[in-house]
């Protein structure tokens, strides 16, 4: 079944068209990378999903629950994460997530032992303070525990990670691979190596639609590219296969780039193989989310 | 109902927390001593001014104060107590909505409504009680001092004038669900009550109008019959429970 399935989403701001066309499938039990560069919509659509923003035309369905702007019954299954969190500075870690419980109308024992349980999670058990002094990266957190509370179906977050150190961000993203078996989790951010790390399924937001969605696994294959990596041991082969090959790139000391655009990879084998070239290596390119993105991005 | 009672719990924590409770509280308790203690002042004052009064021609004869001289102050100093309670309340929503707290309480499927009965109510209460504290010190001292039942109606007119500061209570919920900051519920807000007050200056118009419940003065004195209230009252409570009515679609819709 699909978490959440957007068709169609258009929003503008005066007259600029942020979203136009914009569709996008979430499966469940996803952990669904959502990437874009800054200003392509990545917050625009998240608000939109939770009923915060009116969308121009468009619908959107969480859990099979269309969701209608303002007051919207769709949320009772999210669980959001902003990209600034802010919660009431005069509480402390625990007192906000009471409350968080007791607006949801979670059962007092099981909202003590969860809050007890996710503020160890995310490493804030010992915290006695109020919120009024945390860190950027305290509240990022925090806001982890509160999206978490009341076991959300479909856990939303927008750049859980931009304001993290290394550890807290290695952390962060663990929290979401252990949460994954209870919930579907969808989250935005322009750093590669997150989704590289932890995603399943990825989208790439750019001038207001979706260009490419799928399974990570799907994409890299998609995208495979007809590029081999060829390594020899000495300089003499090297010059031996620019030779005969002269549409392929040098890009190290001993390293080339083949291309198999003009002739196939065969080709170039069997010239390695009568020539007696001694490789030490031979592969084919994978694709990086890098270029992945750079190819979306800059259509 | 749990989390309706979830987020008036927060919202009183919040008033004490943030001090304003205390503030309030002192403020109602000053203005209640003021009332009688200025009354009881007066020919005191006027004593040791009398020499220089008396060079400027006026002549003090023997002054009398009574009852009636603390309840003039009370009607007169309540406008401060009131212009105080809305400058102190005037961001109780606007504040949520410029820091952004109240996305991640909504996002967890709190319904809207509850956050504007929550806010209502707690302004509610905040009024009354420190209205009526106000109220009570006032009465005692001049019960004290004096005798209050020569004060004629004077049920009716503070009564009155509270019903005007829920009525101006249920304008600040009303503009907050409107407005973006609080710069737009203190213009709102001030702007109704300004409106009503220079309408109100025309004779023909004067006892229709929300702010005539505020000449508690005339009541008391026993100028007016108690039934030339009752359109000014009959209005300002009407007035109180639409903008209350209208408030909860409009936050219903509102962009956060
Ligand atoms: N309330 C608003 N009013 C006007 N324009 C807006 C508003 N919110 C967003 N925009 C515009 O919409 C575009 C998309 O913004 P959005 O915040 O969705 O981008 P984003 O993908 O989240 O970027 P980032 O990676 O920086 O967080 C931006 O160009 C921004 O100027
Ligand atoms: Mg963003």
């Amino acid at each position: 079944m699909d978490m959440l399935r957007i068709t169609d989403l258009h929003k503008r701001f005066g007259d600029k068209e942020v979203l136009h066309g914009l569709n996008l499938t979430v499966p469940e039990h996803s952990i669904y990378g959502f990437i874009g560069k800054n200003g392509a919509g990545k917050t625009t659509a998240m608000k939109t999903v939770l009923g915060l923003l009116k969308a121009d035309s468009g619908e959107i369905f969480v859990g099979g629950e269309k969701v209608v702007y303002g007051q919207t019954s769709a949320n009772q299954y999210i669980g959001y994460l902003p990209d600034v969190p802010e919660f009431y500075p005069f509480m402390t870690a625990p007192e906000y997530l009471r409350f968080c419980g007791e607006i949801t109308g979670m059962k007092k024992a099981e909202r003590d032992a969860r809050l007890k349980e996710l503020l160890e999670l995310v490493g804030l058990g010992d915290e006695k303070h109020r919120i009024k002094g945390f860190s950027r990266g305290m509240k990022q957190r925090l806001g982890i525990a509160q999206a978490l509370l009341n076991s959300p179906k479909l856990l939303i977050c927008d750049e859980p990670t931009s304001a993290l150190d290394p550890v807290g961000r290695k952390e962060i993203l663990d929290i979401l691979l252990t949460v994954r078996q209870q919930t579907t989790v969808l989250f935005s951010t322009h750093i590669l190596s997150d989704v590289e790390r932890i995603c399943t399924d990825v989208a790439f937001l750019n001038n207001g639609v979706v260009e490419t969605q799928g399974k990570l696994s799907d994409i890299k294959t998609k995208y495979r590219s007809e590029e081999y990596l060829l390594e020899t041991g000495n300089d003499a082969d090297i010059r031996k296969l620019i030779q005969a090959f002269p549409e392929m790139k040098q890009i190290g000391a001993n390293q080339l780039i083949f291309c198999e655009s003009v002739r196939s990879a065969f080709d170039l084998l069997r010239f390695v193989s009568e020539q007696h070239i001694v490789l030490l290596k031979f592969e084919r390119m994978e694709p990086t989310l890098e270029s992945l993105f750079m190819e979306v991005t800059q259509k | 109902m749990r989390s309706l009672f979830a987020f008036i719990k927060k919202e009183f924590t919040e008033q004490f927390r943030s001090g304003r409770l205390i503030i309030l509280g002192l403020l109602f308790v000053l203005f209640g001593i003021m009332n009688p203690a200025i009354a009881k002042l007066t020919p005191w004052l006027l004593e040791t001014m009398a020499d220089s009064l008396a060079e400027s021609g006026m002549i003090i004869t023997d002054v009398k104060v009574s009852a009636l001289d603390s309840w003039v102050q009370f009607f007169k100093n309540m406008p401060m107590g009131l212009i105080a309670f809305v400058l102190l309340e005037s961001s109780i929503f606007t504040k949520e909505y410029t820091s952004g707290t109240l996305v991640l309480s909504l996002t967890k499927g709190l319904e809207r409504y509850k956050v504007v009965v929550s806010k209502a109510l707690v302004l509610t209460v905040l009024w009354s009680l420190g209205y009526w504290l106000c109220f009570g010190i006032t009465y005692g001292y001049t019960a004290y001092f004096w005798d209050n039942s020569i004060a004629q109606n004077l049920v009716l007119s503070v009564v009155c004038w509270w019903l005007f500061g829920m009525m101006v209570v249920a304008l600040m919920v009303l503009f907050s669900t409107v407005a973006k900051s609080n710069t737009g519920v203190l213009l709102g807000t001030s702007g109704v009550v300004l409106a009503s007050y220079l309408v109100g200056l025309l004779p023909k118009c004067s006892k229709y109008l929300p702010t005539f419940l505020t000449d508690g003065n005339s009541l008391i004195y026993g100028l007016v019959e108690t039934k030339t209230y009752m359109p000014s009252l009959v209005i300002a409570v009407a007035t109180g429970v639409i903008c209350f009515a209208i408030s909860i679609p409009i936050f219903n819709k509102k962009q956060l």
